[in-house]
């Protein structure tokens, strides 16, 4: 029997002409573990929405055709129903917990499928034991990190024990070594105890290696649907940014066949070059924090956090959840007091949190990007002139009439960056700009992002995503505990650190994918050819 | 704290400021309602803010939409709809009525600040599982708004914002519930994914209850049946119009004694406990 089955599916949401899945038709054998690729809008998470019956019980909308999961046909039964075989994490892990106490939230699902009591304990306590959640089990779960609130949200699905699991971005919001942890258990389940895995992700680094098949959306269409070889091969033609790091930077070098992992990458080129000389360029800061401590309830957020930013350059900063990343750049902005030391900086500082919605306070998008420019006191046609330009810079300009709210995620994620940029802040901290960003969009961010510190300003970028990181930063900061662990490192650290490294740093040893194609056009090591 | 000790002596704090009509004893139900929610962790000044906001608004109209009382204090100038012949009747009421207000509002919040949500859904679940849904939506509301609030208020210092005017602060209101509205809707789905609402329910094991649980339940108790009595017997009964009654009468303080002293006992335990 097949775990999940589409037959001539197509799905419009209410009041929407297009439809958000058009004609699909696949079916997963039990035991598979599938992923789900595609741009954003692309109708990833209303496949899985529709594989657990909230599409179209929960949201409405027209849907025809038949989705049946572990045999439950979703026209006859009702998500609560669909709930006993399938279970779905969503990408925002805030927004589906339920409970207060994270215990209490992991046992959620288990209470609603009326297990027995002694069990609920039992299979709560494994379950946030294997995630890693063991330690936040008494913590409200408000006061989590969103790596943490992640880790409860994967953990309360584990508990179910289902046969099938639907996971939409699982690993958004987890630093890299916890990304790979929480992977590997994912695979380690699929492969020992056959649970049907259909995992929709952006970051498909590890994961097209590990996959039986590889889907690929495009305006709710599957438009491949091969083992991930075959499916590599064909993105590789059209969708390119779709692919792991390292086969992306294969395909730019026009080299066949493509690497789907840092394994295959190294046996495809078995001499890489030697790991880059790192230089830091030691320019004066353009604001820097000095023995900086700060308390956040009882955790010690910074302890004794010394760094420095250049202006004109792009600083990633890295490290585990949790590790006082945002508590800094919150502080170098000047939006959270010190408990002692202090920060220096010229001019002025803007932000871009984790949450694009935070920053959608009017009716249209132009007004949006002018309330900066209007609380500083410019008006007429300078302000229009910067609207104007501002939201041609982040191809906003044809949603300039639109209102903020109806934008899709990467449109508000871009709008967010605008509205900060609008005021030529000197120095811009963007605290994990690629979460829910699609590899397209990304290579973008990382231009506009070059482009505004080549402009002068200061540009520190927050992020998990060490590809992202490795394509658009000249230095790297890393935290841990709340410390400075390295200030202002030379980029070469995401080539050859043992855990903060991308993909092509791993398997080629340079940085970032432009640089790893530029090597393999060089390096005539091609044992294919060979 | 487990919900049914914190029900009980909210409620005995509720049937005087509904029910009671002397200002003695909805003065007393303020003192009640605002030791529980100080017993409360915080944070509870955006509550006592809201509370005294409304009382406010509640006393300064009332004046103005009373036509009653024979105590004349002020006789303005004659407008349409508005009444502009002020009592001191009118003003007692709406002091009255603005205190009702206070009491039942810092109840309502202590409550919020005190039952342990999980297990509050827990115990609505038993009984009406849809309500569930609400009862998780609002004990969790207050926290995340909380939270969205300090995002927007962020965003807007980033982009210079004035928030210190009142058109500034109020322009973050409509984004705010914008994004509950959004967040509803998503936990609602998420609970629904997870099978809530399903036949056979169970529940994980709960502790049982703590001394200073069945104490605050006992004061509690003991409260409300003072408050239950006090009711029926006509205690806390007051007259407004034509002119005013005497407040100060021994039944009143005693009504008022006998609620609110074990309420602020129980107050003490809770904070002393937690």
């Amino acid at each position: 029997m097949d775990a999940l089955r589409f037959e001539s599916v197509s799905y419009h949401y209410p009041g929407d002409g297009r439809p958000a899945l058009d004609d699909v038709d696949l079916s997963v054998e039990a035991g598979q573990f599938v992923l789900l690729v595609g741009g954003s809008g692309s109708g990833k998470s209303t496949l899985l929405r529709a594989a657990a019956g909230l599409v179209p019980h929960f949201h409405g909308g027209r849907l025809e055709g038949r989705v049946t999961a572990e045999g439950m046909d979703t026209r006859d039964h009702d998500p609560r129903q669909i709930a006993r075989v399938a279970g779905l994490v969503f990408q925002d892990p805030e927004r589906q917990l339920v409970m207060r106490r994270a215990r209490r939230e992991v046992a959620f699902g288990l209470e609603n499928l009326g297990y027995p009591a002694a069990e609920i304990a039992a299979r709560a306590e494994e379950a946030m034991m294997v995630t890693g959640a063991s330690r936040l089990a008494e913590r409200p779960v408000e006061r989590l990190s969103g790596g943490e609130q992640q880790r409860i949200a994967i953990a309360s699905i584990l508990a179910m024990g289902h046969r099938l699991l639907l996971l939409d971005e699982p690993t958004s919001q987890l630093d890299p070594v916890a990304a790979e942890e929480l992977l590997g258990l994912i695979v380690r389940i699929n492969r020992d105890r056959g649970v049907t895995v259909v995992l929709a992700e952006h970051r498909t680094g590890r994961l097209f290696a590990e996959a039986d098949r590889v889907i690929q959306l495009e305006a709710g269409a599957v438009i491949v649907d091969d083992p991930p070889a075959v499916a590599a091969a064909a993105m590789a033609l059209r969708s390119r940014w779709l692919l792991p790091p390292v086969a992306q930077a294969f395909a730019a070098a026009g080299r066949s066949p493509l690497p789907l992992s840092v394994r295959e990458a190294r046996r495809l080129v078995p001499h890489p070059a030697p790991p880059p000389v790192g230089t830091t360029v030691r320019a004066e800061p353009a604001v820097a924090i000095e023995h900086g401590h700060k308390m956040l309830g009882e955790v010690s957020a910074l302890r004794d956090a010394t760094a420095g930013f250049a202006a004109g350059r792009v600083t990633a900063m890295v490290g585990e959840n949790g590790a006082g990343k945002t508590t800094l750049a919150l502080a170098l902005c000047g939006l959270l007091d010190l408990d002692r030391g202090r920060v220096r900086r010229a001019g002025r500082a803007g932000y871009v949190s984790q949450n694009p919605a935070h920053y959608l306070l009017h009716e249209t998008v132009a007004d949006e990007v002018a309330y900066g420019l209007r609380n500083l006191g410019v008006a007429g046609a300078e302000e229009t002139r910067r609207v104007a330009a501002e939201l041609r810079r982040f191809d906003l300009d044809e949603l300039a009439g639109r209102h903020p709210r109806d934008l899709s995620s990467g449109e508000r994620q871009r709008l967010a960056i605008a509205t900060v940029t609008v005021m030529r802040p000197d120095l811009l901290v963007l605290d994990e700009p690629t979460r829910g960003v699609d590899g397209r969009r990304k290579h973008e961010l990382a231009g506009l992002t070059r482009e505004l510190a080549d402009d002068g300003a200061g540009v520190v970028v927050v992020t998990h995503d060490m590809d992202f990181a490795a394509d658009v930063a000249d230095e790297v900061t890393t935290l841990a505990a709340g410390r400075v662990l390295t200030d202002r490192g030379p980029r070469s650290v995401l080539a050859t650190s043992q855990f903060f490294v991308s993909q092509v740093g791993l398997a080629l040893g340079v940085a970032s994918v432009a640089e790893a194609s530029r090597m393999l056009e060089a390096v005539d090591t091609d044992p294919v050819n060979a | 704290m487990k919900p049914l000790p914190v029900t009980v002596t909210v409620c005995a704090v509720l049937v005087i400021s509904i029910a009671a009509q002397n200002p003695v004893c909805l003065a007393g139900s303020v003192v009640a309602a605002s030791a529980l929610l100080w017993s409360a962790t915080p944070p509870r000044r955006p509550y006592v803010i809201f509370a005294l906001i409304s009382g406010a608004t509640v006393f300064i109209l009332n004046p103005f939409v009373g036509v009653q009382g024979l105590t004349v204090l002020w006789q303005g100038p004659q407008i349409p709809i508005v009444d502009t012949q002020i009592t001191l009747e009118e003003v007692v009421f709406g002091a009255g009525a603005g205190a009702r207000l206070v009491a039942s509002a810092l109840a309502a919040a202590a409550f919020v600040r005190l039952a342990d949500p999980d297990l509050l859904l827990t115990a609505v679940s038993r009984v009406a599982p849809r309500s569930g849904m609400i009862v998780s939506l609002a004990t969790r509301m207050l926290p995340v708004l909380e939270r969205d609030a300090a995002g927007l208020v962020l965003a807007a210092r980033t982009r210079a914002g004035r928030l210190g005017t009142p058109r500034g602060a109020g322009g973050l209101l409509a984004p705010l519930v914008g994004m509950s509205l959004e967040r509803s809707l998503e936990m609602a789905e998420a609970m629904e994914a997870r099978g809530y609402g399903g036949p056979g329910r169970t529940r994980i094991p709960e502790r049982k209850a703590r001394a200073g649980e069945r104490l605050v339940l006992a004061l509690g108790a003991l409260a409300l049946a003072a408050a239950v009595v006090a009711v029926a017997r006509g205690a806390t009964s007051f007259q407004y119009y034509d002119t005013l009654g005497d407040p100060f009468v021994a039944s009143a303080w005693l009504a008022t004694a006998a609620t609110t002293l074990p309420v602020c006992a129980a107050a003490g335990v809770i904070r002393w406990t937690r």
